[in-house]
């Protein structure tokens, strides 16, 4: 960038005409040289691997010796073959009740603290780190907290459903159960969310709400004559990476179900067999890279779909 | 400043960065012979210690070499180890989970073991017999170990022999209080299936007949083994079992574990009284065989030497300290057992009767994807023992292509 200014301030004109051809393959150099370290960290960290993976995903792969080519048949045997592959489908039916509970669990909880945090005027920074904690917690502490929260004997959750009458649940070993339960800890960790709704409602004009008072609006028609249609960027690309976030869930269902040394088999009966724990497993335990990659593209290729479809079905422009 | 000495800098710097950036990999050549060897992080500062005296003692008898132990926890262990393997950055020795022998061997990443390394006879058979595959031996046993019945002394004073006596005990148990589980059953997961093996032998069956590739676990001992843990379910609600660790707390009278958790329960619960007996069976006393085994990976540059200190590890003045510091019992027949608490001699009952798990390459998938699941929908009632077997049983045979 800084070269091209660079040099027409230096080079005279007399000289410009005979060295004007190096100097511009040199300010190339000079710019591709600047790119150089991101250049690398995307070719090596993103590119590369992505490209392995695509190929790997075309064969028979252990990860310990030669791959062999198969074609399509890692890709038809996830499909279609369920002697193979007994829980594909069920670990794609749990992603996807996962993703529809959890994501609008997250938008929620995380609007609803933003908004709080955007009403109060003392203490908001104390408040905004205490919302935050959880997504700085390292996971593991997450899975122990939650699984003591959870416990069916001790547990602070039954006990404080136990106060107002409801009979105690064994949440995290009762099929049915266990979606709701792990979306509740993905919206108890919805800080990120919630900071960038705080920043959505700070950039809503005064005069806005101001207007909207005078014309004798109450606060709930504010709310979502206003304050809701104005943030609908911000819940637009939130709905977009939420769902993009929790398609590819791992490692809260890995902590939480690895407990008490057991091995990660995903949950009672497969119920929390997430799509991306069970790629996992293909990948490291049953050392079947091969499809383990392919069971990744049909995953990427799945979320470019529900992408695109967000970006021509959903309302995304402030109103 | 002129134009090209801003470039030079820009250039030498963005070059020594990127040289920063990849110089990482080599190093560690020293003067003498260096040999790697990784291994499952110490289960405590004792073992350490132990781990470290062998280390020394191994290069004062060998001058010149030097042993660097590389500790991975265990649940990372066998991740890291396949990812090495496939980056040719494989150590020259290391820990292998028993069920991986042979799939290494099979993929020819793990050497032979030299003729005349070590004499056959001094070891226990089944412990070095988890190192076969092909008739071949792949690598030493370091040590061994077992599941047996952990029974708290406050509810149950006399250990159950037989699985008449177990289901009494437990149902007594939690008659005479509903608080409290007869049995922390096991579950339909990976670990409940890798424990479900000794039960059946306990009925005098076997999962598979591997050299016959025949599936046997929906033949009666098998579903008379899981129809047992239905049984003792009765006397033992999940509610209860499913929470914290219920056998350390007392809400649950027995439970099945190894030699592993006995520590761990003498240290974070030393107010509890508890003791260990072999496991209760029907027909003959039985149960599993794991344990630790070594081998040497292909691309080590000194196989001869990693032979050396793996067969150092596990000769009969050692192999006792160092199979205590992995967590079991030696596999050499002449080492000095290390003198454990009373509940030792139980394990090493169990020992004597205990039964190497199938060498099937896909047993883990087995294990998990098909046995877990059936286990899983006869506890919870969603079929019959006979039929959940039955189902897993055709599935299996499926994935690995027997008829039998």
């Amino acid at each position: 960038m800084a070269a091209p200014v660079l040099e027409r301030v230096t080079t005279g004109p007399g000289r410009r005409a005979r060295r004007r051809p190096g100097a511009r393959r040199r300010d190339h150099l000079t710019g591709w040289l600047l790119i150089a370290p991101a250049l690398a960290y995307f070719v090596v960290f993103l590119l590369y691997p992505a490209l392995s993976a695509l190929y790997y995903s075309f064969t028979d792969w252990n990860l310990r010796t030669e791959a062999s080519w198969v074609g399509l048949a890692n890709y038809a045997d996830l499909l279609f073959d369920d002697v193979k592959y007994p829980h594909f489908w069920k670990s794609v039916s749990v992603t996807l009740q996962y993703t529809l509970v959890a994501v609008p669990l997250t938008l929620v909880s995380a609007l609803a603290q933003a908004l709080l945090l955007n009403a109060i005027r003392r203490g908001a920074n104390l408040f905004r780190l205490l919302l935050f904690l959880p997504v700085v917690t390292a996971e593991a502490a997450v899975g122990a907290i939650w699984r003591w929260l959870y416990d069916p004997q001790y547990g602070l959750i039954n006990t404080l459903l136990g106060l107002v009458g409801i009979p105690g649940q064994n949440w995290l070993n009762t099929p049915e159960l266990v979606i709701p339960a792990l979306a509740f800890i993905a919206a108890w960790q919805c800080g990120i969310s919630m900071i960038i709704y705080l920043a959505g409602l700070k950039g809503i004009p005064g005069s806005i709400q101001e207007a909207a008072i005078i014309d004798g609006a109450g606060p709930w028609q504010r709310f979502w004559r206003v304050t809701f249609p104005m943030l609908r960027p911000t819940t637009f690309y939130l709905l977009v990476t939420g769902v993009i976030a929790a398609l590819q869930v791992f490692g809260l269902v890995y902590v939480i179900f690895s407990g008490n040394g057991r091995s990660v088999t995903g949950g009672p009966e497969q119920s929390g067999l997430t799509y991306v724990l069970h790629l996992y497993l293909f990948a490291f335990r049953y050392d079947a890279m091969g499809a383990a990659c392919a069971m990744s593209f049909i995953l990427l290729v799945f979320i470019m779909i529900v992408t695109a479809l967000q970006f021509r079905f959903v309302k995304q422009e402030a109103a | 400043m002129s134009r090209g000495l801003v470039r030079g800098a820009v250039v030498a710097a963005l070059v020594s960065g990127l040289a920063a950036c990849g110089g990482g990999g080599t190093g560690g050549q020293s003067g003498g012979k260096e040999l790697t060897f990784w291994m499952y992080q110490d289960r405590t500062p004792q073992a350490g210690q132990v781990m470290e005296k062998v280390r020394e003692d191994f290069e004062k008898a060998n001058p010149g070499v030097t042993v660097k132990l590389v500790k991975i926890p265990k649940d990372d262990y066998n991740t890291k180890l396949g990812s090495a393997v496939a980056s040719k950055s494989a150590p020259d020795a290391g820990i292998l989970d028993q069920p991986l022998v042979s799939k290494y061997a099979l993929d020819g990443t793990i050497k032979e073991v030299p003729a005349g390394l070590i004499q056959e006879a001094d070891y226990y058979k089944g412990a070095l017999d988890t190192n076969r595959a092909g008739g071949k031996l792949y690598g030493l046993p370091q040590d061994q170990t077992t599941v047996a019945l952990f029974y708290n002394k406050k509810l149950v004073p006399n250990p159950p022999k037989t699985w008449d006596e177990l289901k009494q005990v437990a149902a007594q148990v939690h008659a005479a209080d509903a608080n409290v589980a007869g049995m922390n059953v096991p579950k339909g997961d990976g670990y409940g299936a890798w424990m479900f093996p000794g039960i059946v032998h306990g009925a005098g069956g076997e999962m598979v007949d591997d050299a016959g590739k025949k599936v046997l676990f929906d033949q009666p001992p098998a579903v008379e083994a899981l129809q047992l843990w239905v049984d003792l379910q009765k006397s033992s609600p999940r509610k209860i079992t499913d929470s914290d660790k219920p056998f350390e707390n007392g809400l649950a009278a027995m439970t099945i574990s190894g030699p592993w958790d006995v520590p761990t329960i003498r240290e974070q619960f030393p107010d509890l009284d508890f003791g260990v007996a072999p496991l209760p069976y029907k027909t003959e006393p039985a149960g599993n065989i794991g344990g630790e085994d070594s081998v040497v990976f292909s691309t080590s540059k000194n196989p001869d030497l990693a032979w050396k200190w793996l067969a150092f590890l596990s000769d009969a003045a050692n192999n006792g300290a160092v199979a205590d510091a992995f967590g079991g019992f030696p596999v050499h027949l002449k080492a000095q057992v290390v003198a454990g608490g009373p509940e030792q001699a139980a394990f090493l009952e169990q020992l004597k009767v205990a039964h190497a798990r199938p060498a099937v390459p896909q047993w883990i998938q087995v294990n998990d994807e098909i046995i877990a699941p059936a286990i899983e929908s006869a506890l919870t009632g969603k079929a019959t023992a006979q039929q959940a077997l039955s189902d897993a049983a055709a599935k299996t045979r499926s994935l690995l292509g027997w008829n039998g």
